[in-house]
């Protein structure tokens, strides 16, 4: 019998049914013709799928890469993200409440060396001089976590940074507060007499490979709580944070 | 007061979210078939990485399209060659021409045969038409049985069939042609 082309091609695709196959398979035992042009046929398919194989190996760009980096999720990054649907999102997640004042999960973040305070009593322990003192014993964000703090916009995350800050709002003191993180750790930060005296942290996971995550649906429980009992009000927009910061975080 | 985190209800644990969160994960190992089937659909790879960037933001705005359990690959297909077609008109309309990367610059003295050759047949297939490189980018490139092909395409598995075997004997005649200047 002839086997038109179609059947072939079905062949070498492999969507003949059993029984399809298992005749042809016969056929081709028996014809040198038929298995020319099925040979001819699996060359091709095998010469297409090799000219395309090493787009695999090549590396992924950045800017598709960098689309899939957690959050991948298109929250609200900055002062106008909505709290409630921050926890939900948060405790969607099931994440156990982070380890509230664990030294021990602290010191990955110590060793970085982005944030200190007396109550440490981290002096003689090498500390880096970019590390700041707290006053009576409260811990103050300094180095880069403070550098952060101070100039980097909520409204305006910069990829890559060390630091990542997500919110900014008024406490019900008056104060401007801010929360932030590292690879290490996430807290919230306010501002009192000139410094930023941190009110909350707990410790994070990184993102993969290590990225700093940036979306306040990452931050842990324990800061979204602290956040929830200070704020007066709502985030600030990204005009009245860059007002604010324009002012020095001072009211 | 506020509502504590304590207080939330199984009714928070929201579908989407959870979607969301599963096609984020399942996307990352996913983006070298992308890029490669990007590489059919668009003849270089400016426009496939392009194709690819805007299929994965359509993904992640329309999750709720995306039905768990079926083939994640299938459907980043369906949004790119879809995305294909509007970035194609919007071309026509613009009047702008599709340019064809030039890979005989990349040639060179350690270039192999294998080499040579993947660029003759890269050639050849950016030389067929828009259906035609679709069906080689899904059947042969990417192996899709014929039914999910057709799925992606929209086409019934017959029609899918006969622009397959024309893309076939298109490149079978362009690639015999290429050997005979060659030779």
């Amino acid at each position: 019998m002839s086997w038109s082309d179609d059947t072939l091609m079905a062949f070498v695709d492999g969507e003949l049914d059993d029984r399809e196959r298992a005749r042809l398979t016969l056929a081709l035992s028996a014809d040198m013709a038929l298995r020319r042009r099925v040979s001819a046929m699996k060359q091709q398919r095998r010469r297409v799928a090799a000219a395309y194989a090493p787009v695999l190996d090549e590396p992924i760009p950045d800017r598709l890469a960098s689309l899939l980096q957690p959050p991948a999720v298109p929250v609200a990054v900055g002062p106008v993200v909505d709290l409630d649907e921050v926890r939900a999102a948060q405790a969607r997640r099931q994440r156990p409440v982070s380890s509230w004042w664990q030294w021990g999960g602290m010191a990955a973040a110590l060793v970085v060396g982005v944030l200190v305070g007396t109550q440490l009593d981290w002096r003689g322990r090498g500390a880096g001089p970019d590390l700041q003192d707290g006053r009576d014993g409260r811990l103050m964000a300094g180095g880069v976590v403070g550098q952060a703090l101070s100039s980097q916009l909520a409204s305006e995350p910069v990829p890559g940074a060390p630091v990542a800050v997500q919110l900014s709002f008024v406490d019900k003191g008056g104060s401007y507060c801010r929360t932030f993180s590292t690879k290490a750790v996430a807290g919230l930060a306010c501002r009192q007499g000139g410094q930023w005296a941190v009110q909350a942290l707990a410790t994070v996971e990184a993102g993969p490979e290590g990225a700093v995550r940036q979306a306040a649906t990452a931050l842990p429980p324990a800061v979204l709580e602290a956040v929830d009992k200070r704020i007066a009000g709502d985030a600030l927009d990204p005009g009245r944070e860059r007002q604010a910061r324009e002012q020095g975080w001072g009211r | 007061m506020p509502r504590s985190l304590c207080s939330l209800s199984m009714a928070d644990f929201s579908p989407p979210q959870k979607v969301r969160d599963e096609i984020a994960a399942l996307l990352p190992p996913l983006l070298p078939r992308l890029r490669r089937f990007g590489r059919t659909l668009a003849r270089n790879r400016e426009d496939a990485d392009d194709l690819v960037q805007v299929a994965v933001e359509r993904a992640l705005r329309r999750t709720e399209q995306w039905q768990p359990g079926t083939r994640l690959d299938s459907w980043m297909f369906r949004i790119m060659q879809n995305a294909w077609i509007d970035e194609t008109r919007a071309r026509e309309r613009r009047g702008q021409t599709f340019v064809a990367e030039e890979e005989g610059e990349h040639v060179g003295v350690s270039t192999t045969d294998a080499q040579i050759d993947a660029i003759a047949v890269r050639r050849a297939v950016a030389q067929l038409g828009d259906d035609q490189r679709a069906v080689v980018g899904l059947v042969l490139v990417e192996g899709l049985p014929y039914k999910d092909a057709a799925e992606v395409l929209g086409v019934p598995i017959g029609t899918l069939t006969s622009r397959l075997a024309r893309a076939r004997e298109a490149l079978q005649a362009l690639l015999a042609g290429a050997e005979g200047t060659r030779a």
